[in-house]
């Protein structure tokens, strides 16, 4: 059968960007990222190669990746141009983006702290990125330094989606093996399979300590590990603050009890407003973690407040009214990114 | 699964009008006049049935979930409105289509085993496949679906709602039927997943028939039933043009007109039967009282209402076509083609 295929000879391979792996169910694809430049348009792309594996088809993570990324379109949301099949290779063309935030705390940072108005910046255009996806049903999964894209004009864009998972129905067999462990959240660590949007806003919260302190803030080895870092700044949970904990999977009744920290102490470089926000988002608590909505209204975003409210930037389109079942909606035009559609 | 439905790929891209369809696939019959004319075909929806059956045989001997093989559906059909089904080996697509799906919604599928399993139940049109084969046509798959691979289905419109309307398990399992009953139909790529879902639970409260509790919401059966589920969506329109009207100030805000207006066009079950609601019924029916509650909802919340008479339609006339439907005959109009063009090899 022959599809339409095209030759990514129209792209120039201008240096490698990358390579790394695309661990599937029981191979590993191998991956290649390339920095292109569209022989036509002469602008740049991020060209990220993946080889086919005859024993797995096309991975399920890229699979994955390809069809969010599809349906995801805004500005702080990596954009994918174009996917090109070859003989052996699915090659996905993504905007070009100069580096990741990791880069910018190595290269920009003063050992890795970066200045609070810069941060601010970060953390703005990041839980935007996020809410978007939240909006969307869409859970990232897998946020960290490495996984946010920064260019030149001090954009930054959620990249990397090959984790990522639309929360449809059932929320009960979420695989518990995503997220990097620094980032991954205490409920995620217990072994819960429920998890919700609230494991990318912990993420989030550990972003934004590491990018003030130029540090990772929970830097665990194991899942065990892990846990313990994080109750020794947050306190060891117990049945009584956290009902329901002796439930989780793992759950330990020998843990060592840790008073929590204040965050203030650890954290000194952080304002009085963002320490508030911080501690909203690091709630070991899922469900009293705060949303991407309430933490983009946060008072310590005050000045990205005006004129607009925050939301009004990007209009959600809920599927439902809360009420009255569904609504319809006019869509605004989605040409913003130019039509990709082959 | 995923994202909004109201900008999805699935909204922008893969649904069409009735026009646009019929123009689809007239365009992939000229292309090759001889090949349509060498093979002819049963009726689309015989088809369509057909591949049901395939799918459903190879997901029950994988264990696969409903989810996935509704979306597996989806993507055939997505597919055939870009590919000639002559030029195509179905039983290799049928399989593809799961192999992706069960990837897409993360109950994820062993390669060879697939293939192993497809072999055991197609050993005449499937022998010459392998895994190599079925990477390919995924790749193939993905392509001619432009990698617009999230599907958006009616069933969780059934699970967010059968609460709201009091959906007994019997109506839910019917309602769940209805929305298995059409993948075999057109409208997957006709209408949003919510207002087939609704039509669903129509079908499922209107014409559920309880003596008969393992059939489903078999329509055909129980003309009783879709006179109510007529009048129940003209009784909704009419409210919902009362209220549109009040609110537009063209008249005051008493008492919407009851009187439906926009039944059946043309359809075998017009609603002359009875203006009032579940005429002939016992008035304290709590079916009836479903029913209104239903109607009022829908009239309320600005519902295709029109797209909804149509889905009920397509549902009912698919049941009908399904009488005459003969396993056979499609299974040997494939095979001709299938043999005659080396595509299982």
């Amino acid at each position: 059968m022959d599809g339409k295929r095209q030759h990514h000879s129209s792209f120039q391979q201008l240096e490698k960007l990358g390579e790394g792996t695309y661990a599937t169910v029981s191979h590993a694809a191998l991956i290649s990222v390339f920095k292109g430049r569209n022989r036509q348009t002469g602008e740049f792309v991020a060209l990220k190669e993946i080889h086919l594996d005859s024993e797995e088809g096309t991975p399920s993570t890229a699979i994955r990746e390809i069809s969010l990324m599809k349906e995801l379109k805004h500005e702080n949301i990596v954009a994918l141009h174009d996917v090109i099949h070859t003989e052996n290779k699915l090659m996905l063309v993504f905007e070009y983006m100069d580096g990741d935030l990791k880069k910018y705390m190595d290269n920009n940072g003063e050992r890795g702290m970066l200045k609070p108005h810069i941060v601010k910046s970060f953390m703005w255009q990041l839980l935007q990125g996020i809410h978007f996806c939240h909006e969307n049903r869409v859970l990232h999964r897998d946020l960290k330094p490495q996984n946010l894209l920064i260019n030149n004009k001090l954009q930054l864009k959620l990249g990397d989606f090959g984790l990522a998972r639309a929360f449809g129905i059932p929320v009960n067999t979420f695989s518990n093996e995503v997220v990097t462990l620094w980032y991954r959240a205490p409920d995620v660590l217990l072994g819960s399979r429920t998890y919700n949007t609230s494991i990318d806003i912990w993420s989030a919260g550990c972003i934004m300590a590491e990018m003030f302190s130029g540090r990772p803030l929970f830097p665990g080895t194991t899942n065990e590990d892990q846990t313990i870092r994080i109750f020794r700044i947050m306190g060891t949970p117990t049945e009584r603050t956290w009902p329901g904990l002796s439930q989780f999977p793992e759950y330990k009744a020998n843990w060592q009890m840790y008073a929590t920290q204040p965050l203030r102490n650890i954290l000194p470089q952080i304002d009085e407003k963002g320490i508030d926000l911080l501690q909203r988002m690091l709630q070991l608590r899922p469900e009293l973690r705060i949303s991407a909505a309430e933490a983009l209204n946060h008072e310590w975003f005050a000045e990205f407040h005006q004129p607009a409210h925050p939301q009004q930037h990007h209009p959600q389109q809920p599927m439902m009214h809360p009420h009255r079942g569904y609504q319809q909606h006019t869509v605004p035009s989605q040409n913003v990114y130019g039509n990709y559609q082959g | 699964m995923a994202a909004n439905y109201w900008e999805s790929t699935q909204r922008r891209y893969w649904q069409f009008t009735k026009e646009e369809l019929a123009a689809m696939r007239q365009k992939l019959e000229d292309e090759d006049p001889n090949l349509v004319h060498m093979y002819p075909l049963p009726q689309l929806r015989h088809i369509n049935i057909y591949l049901n059956r395939q799918f459903n045989h190879l997901a029950k001997r994988l264990g696969v979930r409903q989810q996935a093989l509704a979306t597996a559906q989806v993507y055939l059909k997505r597919f055939y409105t870009r590919v000639e089904i002559r030029r195509t080996n179905p039983y290799l697509l049928v399989a593809t289509s799961l192999y992706l799906a069960c990837k897409m919604e993360e109950c994820p599928q062993h390669i060879r085993l697939i293939v192993q399993e497809a072999r055991v139940l197609w050993p005449e049109t499937f022998h010459g496949q392998d895994t190599s084969k079925l990477g390919e046509c995924e790749f193939f798959l993905i392509s001619e679906m432009s990698s617009q691979l999230i599907v958006h289905q009616p069933y969780r419109t059934l699970t967010q709602l059968q609460g709201e309307f009091n959906l007994t398990p019997e109506e839910s399992q019917a309602a769940w039927q209805a929305i298995n009953d059409h993948y075999m139909t057109d409208l997957p790529l006709l209408y949003p997943p919510h207002i087939i879902g609704l039509t669903a639970i129509l079908l499922a409260i209107t014409c559920y028939n309880r003596q008969n509790a393992a059939g489903g919401a078999n329509a055909a059966g129980n003309s009783g039933g879709l006179v109510m589920a007529a009048n129940a969506l003209a009784h909704a329109q009419a409210q919902s043009q009362a209220r549109a009207a009040a609110m537009g100030g063209n008249s005051g805000p008493g008492t919407p007109n009851l009187t439906p207006q926009g039944s059946f066009a043309g359809g075998n079950f017009s609603s002359q039967g009875g203006r009032e609601l579940g005429d002939g019924s016992n008035p304290t029916d709590p079916k009836i009282a479903k029913m209104q509650r239903f109607t009022n909802w829908l009239a309320e919340s600005n519902i295709d209402i029109e797209g909804m008479i149509d889905c009920t339609q397509e549902i009912i006339s698919f049941y009908d076509c399904h009488e005459q439907y003969e396993d056979l005959v499609v299974r040997d109009n494939i095979k001709r083609f299938i043999k005659a063009r080396g595509l299982d090899k």
